[in-house]
């Protein structure tokens, strides 16, 4: 008895420190969706209790190209981790599964294109970009974004590849399937866990992009970190519209992140082989 | 040299660790009590969660005990600190010491206990010949084979002179012919230090060969404790006759007749029948189902036995062995005789009267005349 | 239904040399195994009749054909993987039914059903069809594995150790329905495995392979009565056979061996003493099965060898007993229930019969009692 009250107390205390962290993790979007509601005036002389208003989402909705800038993002990120998807999984499977000279260190270099800061980068990016007419397009930032979604994606992916048996693949070979049916019919599903979940990290990492955005475009494209910076005037600083754009920016990434939760669980793989 | 003695052992571990789907109140180790005498070799046997790892990390210390009574020389030892207990203890997983060379990895206790160099030298020099490994002294663990890492794993348990020396499925790792070598060995070494030893496996032919006795355990239950000769020849219960034997023992559903005031075992959907030995007459009645146990080697190819069918034939040199359907049941038969048969010859087959076994279809229990 | 035939296959990983100038050929219907340890190159021989790995010199002929350009797919012929490489996203049925469902081999699904329940019934898998291979047991995921290879027709089946992660219970009950299967087949099958009980009971051709090499190829009982060498005579049998240095004595009218120096010398037949006389050489090693030893605890006759007890291991319907004699350990078998002490005396005689004679220096096969009667056998 003793000890099933000791695991009660253990399990209870263990909750409670689970609910305090969430309260500590959540407690600054839960401000930013309520500065929202609050007018210019009342932003810094009330806490929670205020008169609600709706000003804001007009000023951002209506007032500005807001809804165009979050469009530009929603084609730009989305377009980056597409070219990653096609080219990248090709690469994992090609370095998952071949042997061949200096295999590990291209794998490591393009893991390193997320170790370098973006803005060691940017000068030089900056005057390629203008020189090739890359700058300020939805093709150049699309391709610049693959430093940051393609090593993302080749590493999850491979790892994928490598879990499942080469044996697999030559059994469906001499079930009859041409390399492309064992493509899609075996292999894809089997990786389809990790290419869930790395595409929409991926697509949040570079949804969040700040520097590259900033520095690579700026007058037909503009994304909506970017377009953030917008709010704040020389004089004055717009809280409640700021928290407007982005409440509506976090929005696309708290909804995917809820969705990767599902993606995330592995296994599917398991016992394919001997277990 | 000990002796070891356990009383009502029970073990439950906490709710979560439990098997998903277990029942409440299932014990790991339920109600086990052994007596092991001084110097004897004996084996715990049984399938995978049946409790025989834990019942060797109690006895160690490694894990607590729910009740019950552990001795050993008397002496009880439940709350007695692992390394006060005086056991040797050698895992199924080298757990070697990588940066060491085998002698450092064979001293490493003797130096924890302060003991002089010199005498941990000639401690080690004195174990070491017998689990012959001292040509492996200078070596590192890296560059040693898997049955040399297990013999030094052994030497290592043995080196502290243990009372009781513990071996958790020892030679699980090796291939083929290097566990038969090392049994032969361990068997020898035994003989040669005395050191009360029990050994944990899976495999029932490791078991065998090793133990001068066998505890077989089944979902925390000691099913059976005797000498490998008792628990093959006198099995207690299906389990047992099932889980000790290579091949198995033939264990099939019959039904008892009666034709001409003699009893038969009757196969179901077939005319084949085999006569009950005469000592089961009084026990066994018309119409009861039972399980009958029959070795392949006590089924007897002989000419006044019941026609079957041959299903499978196979040569395999030393011996050849003969499978059997009959409706839905499958019988095997060891002979040594030269007869080359084929598939879908017609064989006469009796049975070995003193060697047959009848289970209770229910409860699995032996049938005793 | 196919010949299949490796001509002068030669294949490297690395450095390594997988297979070395390997030649045989397969006869149609047959069912061919391939024998021997792990790492000896018996895989990398099923591949490449697969077609999955190339061989780098050498000829793949299926039907006198040349297969060395076609690919896995086309070449017809159906695999079991050592590890079963079954799909694990798919059910049981689905990944039984894969191979009639390729473009390659496609057929109706009313027609693969009725296959794939028929494979699925003499598999006795019949129950597990809505399964997913992580919900299977070892066993399960084998007899899988095995209907996907039956269900189709192909030219050969290749099979990899199908039997070799389930234990050793299964594994009986499993060959013999294999065996019992074989009867059935019609089709060509090449076999591997590492267990000469398998390679014995289901081959009717063995080839022994080691280290890329075929050491002998021919029928089980050519493996277990005449091996070519100490090698091959290892493999088979349980307890290992004995190998021990054997004097060719010639003094006289004592025509015999001496073994473990021992004062009397052992007779041989005529036909060993013919051929021992033959090769002029006087040392020899001799190989003895364990069921060749008979042993005594009390002097039986003038030849019986004095050892001590090193040993006895019961493993059920037997046991092995171990006998010291001058630091040579000497494997015998007894029955289950003996009781001798460690370090006793016992007395082993020899069936000299059953003796089989090797070179001392290349460890080949010289002789052994009435050798033509094992050999003529030969296809």
């Amino acid at each position: 008895m003793f000890s099933e009250n000791q695991s009660l107390l253990s399990r209870l205390i263990q909750n409670l420190l689970l609910i305090i962290y969430s309260i500590f993790a959540l407690f600054p979007l839960f401000w930013m969706a309520l500065i929202t509601f609050k007018s210019d005036l009342q932003m810094f002389n009330t806490t929670f209790f205020f008169t609600p208003t709706l000003d804001n989402y007009k000023a951002v909705l209506i007032g500005t190209d807001y809804i165009k800038t979050f469009i530009d993002n929603v084609i730009v990120s989305g377009g980056a981790v597409l070219v990653s998807v096609i080219a990248g999984v090709p690469a994992a499977y090609a370095l998952a599964r071949f042997n061949f000279k200096y295999k590990e260190d291209l794998a490591f270099t393009i893991l390193s294109f997320k170790f370098a800061p973006e803005i060691l980068v940017i000068l030089p990016l900056f005057m390629i970009y203008q020189k090739l007419h890359l700058y300020d397009t939805y093709l150049g930032l699309i391709w610049v974004y693959q430093l940051i979604t393609m090593p993302l994606l080749i590493w999850v992916v491979r790892g994928y590849f490598e879990d499942i048996s080469v044996e697999v693949e030559q059994a469906a070979e001499l079930d009859g399937y041409p390399w492309y049916s064992v493509f899609w019919k075996i292999l894809l599903p089997l990786i389809k866990p990790g290419l869930v979940a790395s595409a929409l990290l991926a697509f949040i990492f570079a949804w969040n992009s700040f520097t590259f955005s900033l520095q690579l475009s700026g007058f037909n494209i503009q994304t909506v970190t970017v377009a953030s910076l917008r709010y704040i005037a020389s004089d004055t600083v717009h809280y409640g519209q700021m928290a407007v754009a982005a409440t509506i920016a976090a929005l696309p990434e708290v909804i995917l992140a809820l969705l990767i939760q599902k993606h995330l669980v592995r296994g599917l793989s398991f016992g394919a082989v001997k277990g | 040299m000990a002796k070891l003695i356990l009383k009502n052992v029970f073990k439950r571990y906490d709710d979560r660790k439990k098997k998903k789907g277990g029942k409440l109140a299932d014990f790991a180790v339920n109600d086990l009590t052994i007596t092991c005498s001084d110097g004897e070799f004996v084996g715990i046997l049984g399938p995978s969660g049946c409790g025989k790892t834990t019942t060797l990390r109690m006895v160690a210390g490694l894990e607590e005990i729910t009740a019950g009574e552990i001795y050993i020389d008397d002496t009880l030892i439940n709350h007695l600190h692992p390394k006060d207990r005086g056991i040797g203890l050698a895992f199924e997983d080298y757990a070697l010491y990588p940066p060491l060379t085998v002698y450092d990895n064979i001293a490493f206790n003797l130096r924890a206990k302060k003991m002089s160099e010199a005498d941990i030298k000639k401690e080690v020099m004195r174990i070491a010949p017998l689990m012959k490994v001292e040509e492996l002294l200078d070596m590192k663990p890296a560059a040693l084979s898997g049955g040399q890492k297990q013999r030094v794993n052994i030497t290592r348990a043995l080196v502290r002179r243990p009372k009781l020396l513990l071996l958790d499925e020892p030679l699980s790792h090796l291939d083929g012919k290097m566990r038969q070598i090392l049994r032969t060995e361990l068997k020898r070494l035994h003989k040669e230090v005395g050191c009360t030893t029990i050994i944990v496996t899976h495999d029932q032919l490791e078991a065998m060969s090793l133990s001068d006795k066998i505890c077989i355990m089944k979902d925390g239950l000691l099913q059976q404790f005797g000498t490998p000769y008792e628990v093959y020849d006198d099995p207690v219960n299906v389990f047992v006759a099932g889980f000790i034997g290579e091949p198995p023992m033939n264990l099939n559903k019959v039904t008892i007749t009666e034709e001409d005031n003699i009893l038969y075992f009757s196969f179901p959907e077939s005319s084949v029948k085999i006569a009950v030995p005469s000592k089961y007459t009084k026990v066994l009645k018309t119409g009861r189902h039972v399980t009958l146990g029959i070795r392949p080697n006590d089924l007897l190819i002989a000419e006044d036995g019941s026609p079957v069918k041959i299903a499978v034939f196979e040569n395999l040199g030393d011996e050849k062995r003969i499978g059997i359907r009959i409706g839905d049941e499958y019988l095997t038969l060891i002979t040594s005789d030269e007869t080359l048969y084929k598939q879908g010859d017609i064989i006469r087959i009796k049975v070995h009267e003193e060697k047959t076994h009848i289970f209770d279809i229910e409860t699995g229990d032996k049938i005793r005349a | 239904m196919a010949n299949i035939e490796l001509k002068n296959v030669t294949k490297s990983f690395g450095k390594k040399k997988a297979l070395n100038d390997i030649s045989l050929q397969v006869h149609d219907k047959e069912f061919f195994v391939l024998f021997g340890p792990a790492g000896a190159g018996k895989t990398t021989i099923l591949k490449t009749i697969a077609g999955i790995e190339l061989p780098e010199k050498g000829l793949v002929k299926f039907d006198g054909e040349i297969v060395n350009l076609v690919e896995p797919a086309q070449r017809n012929v159906s695999m079991v993987f050592e590890n079963y490489a079954l799909y694990p996203h798919i059910s049981a049925y689905d990944n039984i039914a894969s191979p009639m469902r390729s473009p390659l081999y496609k057929k109706d699904e009313d027609y693969i059903k009725e296959r794939v329940m028929k494979v699925a019934a003499l598999m006795k898998i019949d129950h597990l069809m809505d399964r997913l291979p992580a919900r299977m047991s070892n066993g399960q995921r084998q007899r899988v594995a095995l209907g996907r290879c039956l269900v189709r027709e192909p030219k050969v089946f290749l099979m990899d150790e199908p039997l070799a992660h389930l234990d050793a219970k299964l594994r009986h009950f499993m060959r013999a329905e294999l065996k019992e299967m074989q009867a059935n087949f019609n089709t060509t099958t090449i076999y591997v495995t590492h267990d000469y009980m398998e390679a014995l009971s289901l081959g009717d051709r063995i080839a022994v392979i080691n280290n890329g090499q075929i050491e002998q190829l021919g029928t089980g009982d050519e493996m277990y009565y005449t091996p070519v060498n100490e090698f091959v005579a290892r493999l088979f049998g349980e307890p290992e056979i004995n190998i021990i240095d054997a004097e060719f004595v010639l003094d006289g009218g004592n025509k015999g061996v001496r073994l473990l120096n021992q004062i009397k010398s052992f007779d041989i037949p005529e036909d060993v003493y013919d051929a021992l006389a033959a090769t002029g050489k006087t040392q020899f090693h001799i190989g003895l099965r364990a069921i060749d030893l008979n042993f005594s605890f009390e002097r039986q006759s003038e030849h019986d060898i004095h050892g001590q007890v090193y040993s006895i291991e019961p493993i059920g319907n037997k046991a092995v007993l171990n006998v010291d004699v001058n630091d040579t350990i000497l494997r015998t078998v007894s029955p289950p229930d003996l009781n001798a002490e460690m370090d006793s005396d016992i007395f082993v005689s020899v069936n000299m019969k059953n003796a089989m004679f090797f070179d001392a220096e290349n460890h080949e096969l010289v002789v052994r009692h009435n050798q033509s009667q094992y050999t003529k056998a030969v296809k």
